[in-house]
């Protein structure tokens, strides 16, 4: 495990002092803070009316819910980056040589990989809280749905970043893993629209395949076992692909 | 010690090494020399476990490299063709990353820092200690490298060509280098420059189209080839037809005209293998009124050697000058 940390460790640190990583955080943090705008204005809108109608109208339901759906939006389009040089830069600058021939085990190598961009994520979403915060010091929000959406969020990331993890020991190419990657998370999302034409067997098959579906209970204040279970699952099959890959190219040479 | 038996390794129909088998002792400096494409690269990176081999075995340091993946890696130091550099951190920080993957858990931080500069100062890097890796010129790129396969201390040092693309005197540092390695550790280096070979290396496995040509010390593979004690004995003009007269000596088995200008000749004389014939060769063009100018061993150069034996003898490649058929 110690070797796996060393190389998180080196992955965290590629991110932090190369300026891919800080238009990342950038684009991340503006595209969140646009939808945090439009959420709030309409939010505003929303209570005002409400006022005059009933009683005041629940921050976390109408606006913290929404928002941290968004971000699953914001993941399809800046995820790809973060996976995408993983293996290809590796294997294209021959570091991967250094790596394929330390007394490190090929699944030291890759959780190290996965444990480093999830860190770098996990970053991103800490970011994002800034925001957050600023509805709790504003209003009084309930905080647990705010941190079950968090570990939802986590846990999807986690998830995408696996898929990207693999599609970037496929190639050498950054450009080709991220537009593969992109590709990829945008079909795991919207699979479950075919389900509306597919019958109502299909339709929950391929809801339940789609990866956003399964974060609108965390997104409630709700963990689900199936949920977390899904997503864990779907993260080590991710994580099993990408080692079946390295093994592969070695044979391949 | 390195052993290698029988090693294999195809790409698809492509059989990039085809039945290769050496051994390199403790503390001995190999080298691997093949023209480009040989397979050189692809052995090495068997041995060090970047690739497994289709067929055969390979053992480092008593460790089977398929079957022990990781103390054989423990055991081993690659530099490979293009150095593993992250051009991002600085030397420091590399050496450092390179030392927590490849020291063992037990390993502190001081001891760890310490190895660190003990690479760097035997490298002579230290004065980049903290120059970012992308900064680095192609000289300090390859001694990075070079500390990189350092840092653990292993007993087995794998060299994919160390000294390609450094100026004349960083090749020599860097043999020098290579040559202070030996003893303590067993060095196999791959190159396809010639007197590096002959400078650097005790022995010499010659490799070509995935296939092991020859195995032996430079001396003896020059020796060998040319299977026979060969002097150049050069006359002034009165000589002009010794030639059958060198051949009636005992133990001359033919002479050869070399070269012949107006004022002499130049013949090269082939005698028996382990029979010196200079002190007859010498005393009959003296006895009769030659006028022995010149007279030395002709050796073949490796570089000849390495033509001789990687030269399809099917091939129309004409053999190089000055030499025979192979004896072998």
């Amino acid at each position: 495990m110690r070797n796996a940390f060393t190389i998180a460790g080196k992955e965290m640190r590629g991110f932090f002092v190369s300026p891919m990583g800080w238009v990342v955080m950038g684009l991340y943090a503006l595209l969140f803070g646009y939808f945090f705008m439009a959420h709030l204005t309409y939010f505003v809108q929303q209570s005002m009316q409400s006022q005059m109608g009933g009683g005041p109208i629940n921050i976390n339901q109408f606006m913290i819910r929404p928002l941290l759906q968004n971000v699953a939006l914001i993941n399809l389009f800046l995820l790809p980056m973060i996976t995408m040089r993983a293996y290809a830069e590796e294997k294209r600058s021959g570091t991967i040589e250094l790596l394929l021939t330390s007394p490190v085990s090929d699944l030291q190598i890759i959780l190290g990989k996965f444990l480093g961009a999830i860190g770098f994520y996990a970053a991103l979403l800490a970011v994002t809280m800034v925001y957050v915060g600023i509805l709790f010091a504003f209003g009084t929000p309930e905080w647990r749905p705010v941190v079950t959406g968090y570990l939802g969020l986590l846990l999807m990331g986690g998830c995408f970043l696996s898929v990207g993890l693999f599609i970037s020991s496929t190639t050498k190419n950054q450009v080709v893993a991220g537009a593969a990657t992109f590709v990829v998370f945008l079909l795991l999302w919207i699979i479950s629209w075919l389900g509306q034409s597919a019958g109502p067997a299909m339709a929950a098959v391929l809801e339940y395949l789609s990866i956003v579906w399964h974060f609108e209970d965390f997104s409630k204040g709700v963990i689900d076992t199936k949920h977390v279970i899904y997503y864990l699952s779907f993260i080590t099959f991710g994580l099993f692909l990408t080692m079946k890959s390295v093994d592969t190219e070695r044979w391949r040479g | 010690m390195i052993e290698v038996q029988h090693l294999t390794k195809r790409y698809g129909p492509f059989t990039a090494v085809d039945d290769v088998s050496f051994r390199a002792e403790t503390g001995e400096i190999l080298g691997f020399l093949g023209p480009n494409g040989a397979g050189k690269t692809t052995t090495m990176r068997v041995l060090t476990g970047y690739m497994p081999a289709t067929e055969g075995s390979a053992t480092v340091a008593g460790h089977d490299v398929f079957a022990d993946p990781i103390a054989a890696k423990r055991s081993t130091g690659y530099l490979p063709e293009t150095p593993p550099l992250y051009p991002d951190m600085t030397v420091r920080e590399y050496l450092t990353f390179v030392g927590k993957l490849k020291l063992p858990a037990s390993v502190g931080k001081a001891e760890r820092t310490s190895r660190v500069d003990a690479v760097m100062a035997k490298t002579h890097i230290a004065d980049m200690a903290n120059r970012h890796c992308s900064k680095l010129s192609k000289g300090y790129r390859q001694r990075v490298g070079l500390a990189q396969a350092l840092i653990h201390d292993p007993e087995v040092l794998i060299l994919d060509e160390p000294t390609a693309g450094l100026d004349p005197k960083q090749i020599i540092e860097t043999r020098a280098l290579i040559r202070s390695l030996a003893g303590s550790h067993t060095v196999v280096l791959s190159t396809h420059i010639l007197p590096e070979v002959s400078q650097t290396c005790q022995r010499v496995v010659i490799i070509n189209k995935g296939r092991v040509v020859a195995v032996d010390t430079p001396d003896n593979l020059t020796r060998q080839l040319k299977g026979s004690a060969t002097l150049y004995v050069q006359v002034d003009a009165a000589g002009a037809d010794a030639a059958p007269v060198l051949s009636g000596l005992d133990g001359v088995r033919r002479v050869v005209e070399l070269d012949r200008h107006e004022q002499m000749v130049g013949f090269e004389v082939a005698a028996d293998a382990d029979r010196d014939v200079r002190r007859d060769v010498a005393r009959l063009v003296v006895d009769r009124g030659w006028g022995l100018l010149e007279m030395r061993p002709l050796r073949l150069s490796l570089e000849d050697i390495f033509l001789q034996l990687t030269t399809d003898e099917s091939g129309n490649n004409a053999p190089p000058p000055e030499s025979e058929q192979p004896h072998a």
